[in-house]
């Protein structure tokens, strides 16, 4: 369970952010599944959004330089294949997955 | 279609309708479009290997897949992997030269007789080309022209194209590509899903700093009529973004269940 409302956390912000320079409109009120499916992967997950998009980055330990870590997206993707496949199969499984992916690539993480 | 119009309505397509196959001549006629390719010392480095995306076992598949092409070659039915054969001028050993020598391609009045090959062709310019650091970059120019024909065949035939990379280690162990083989890129190929102007034609740097005249301080003054002209046969299309495209962009995304 989130500490506190999921339109606080900054990565959420960048999202919608993101998602409304992208299209226009109000993302969150014309699609709520966004928002109401990011939720239950950080429940899956027991991470919060902001603590999700931190664990795809780490640091180089010689520069302190933050990069997108591959190793991270390697855990994090069969954790997001079996969220999807919690909904079964076709568009409707794969819009499960579209959502938090669109979560994290608005956010600088490319996931597929 | 026109010549033209193929150049000019080719876009690198992002959505193909992952559930309608491509019929094997139209992959046969993209390859023969290859192989018509203009190479140095018909050497023909292109190697390509098809692939039909449902045919693969999904955890080779799942391999195959980097991040910035995972949406693509999940979409494309057919991927078209494409590599350089590094070992062709060693194993000819001057051999081409000599055929277009006897098929009258090459002739003395240029120079090209068999005592040329074998005396200064072959020992001074192919042999030490082989170990040559400008090796690999040599043979890619010219793998990208014989490529590209293939490209603009797929467009001619209706289809769609986008060139991405690849896992070339997964690749190597997947197909059994040799160790001489230099991995270039992929071609995912299906029919699209994309309008045919796709949002419009791409921006492109401006030709005057792209094109020289005799020097490179003097660009290549771009003749107005001559564009005009190029716009009639629809080389030159209307440039990107047309209007609708992010709503295109959005109703593909929803359709296929793509991150927004």
């Amino acid at each position: 369970m989130l500490e506190r409302p999921i339109e606080s956390y900054e990565s959420v912000v960048a999202w919608e952010g993101g998602l409304r320079g992208q299209w226009g409109g109000d993302p969150f009120a014309e699609d709520p599944a966004k928002l109401q499916t990011l939720a239950a992967f950080c429940d899956f997950i027991a991470k919060d959004p902001d603590a999700l998009v931190a664990f795809c980055f780490l640091r180089k330990r010689a520069t302190g330089e933050r990069f997108a870590s591959k190793q991270r997206r390697d855990e994090l993707m069969p954790k997001l294949k079996e969220f999807e496949e919690a909904a079964g199969r076709g568009v409707e499984a794969r819009r499960r997955r579209s959502h938090v992916v669109s979560f994290l690539s608005h956010n600088g993480v490319l996931i597929y | 279609m026109e010549f033209t119009e193929v150049i000019g309505g080719r876009r690198s397509i992002r959505f193909f309708d992952p559930d309608r196959p491509v019929e094997r001549e139209k992959v046969q006629k993209i390859l023969e479009a290859m192989r018509l390719g203009s190479c140095a010392m018909n050497a023909h480095w292109l190697r390509a290997v098809v692939v039909y995306r449902d045919q693969l076992p999904a955890d080779t598949f799942e391999k195959l897949k980097l991040p910035v092409a995972g949406v693509l070659m999940e979409l494309a039915p057919v991927h078209i992997y494409c590599y350089g054969d590094t070992s062709v001028i060693a194993k000819d050993h001057g051999g081409n030269p000599k055929q277009l020598i006897d098929i009258g391609a090459l002739a003395p009045s240029h120079g090209w007789t068999y005592r040329f090959v074998d005396e200064f062709v072959w020992p001074q310019l192919l042999e030490p080309l082989t170990t040559s650091p400008n090796y690999p970059a040599a043979m890619a120019f010219d793998d990208g022209g014989c490529a590209t024909l293939g490209l603009l065949m797929a467009f001619n035939e209706g289809l769609g194209a986008c060139w991405s990379a690849f896992n070339t280690e997964a690749a190597k162990e997947a197909f059994g590509i040799p160790d001489d083989w230099i991995p270039h890129y992929l071609m995912n190929l299906g029919y699209p899903l994309e309008s045919r102007e796709a949002g419009g034609q791409r921006p492109r740097p401006p030709f005057e700093k792209l094109y020289f005249e005799g020097h490179v301080s003097k660009p290549f003054r771009r003749d107005e009529a001559v564009v005009e002209e190029l716009k009639q046969r629809k080389m030159i299309q209307a440039p990107a973004p047309l209007p609708g495209r992010q709503q295109e962009l959005r109703d593909l995304a929803r359709r296929l269940g793509l991150p927004e």
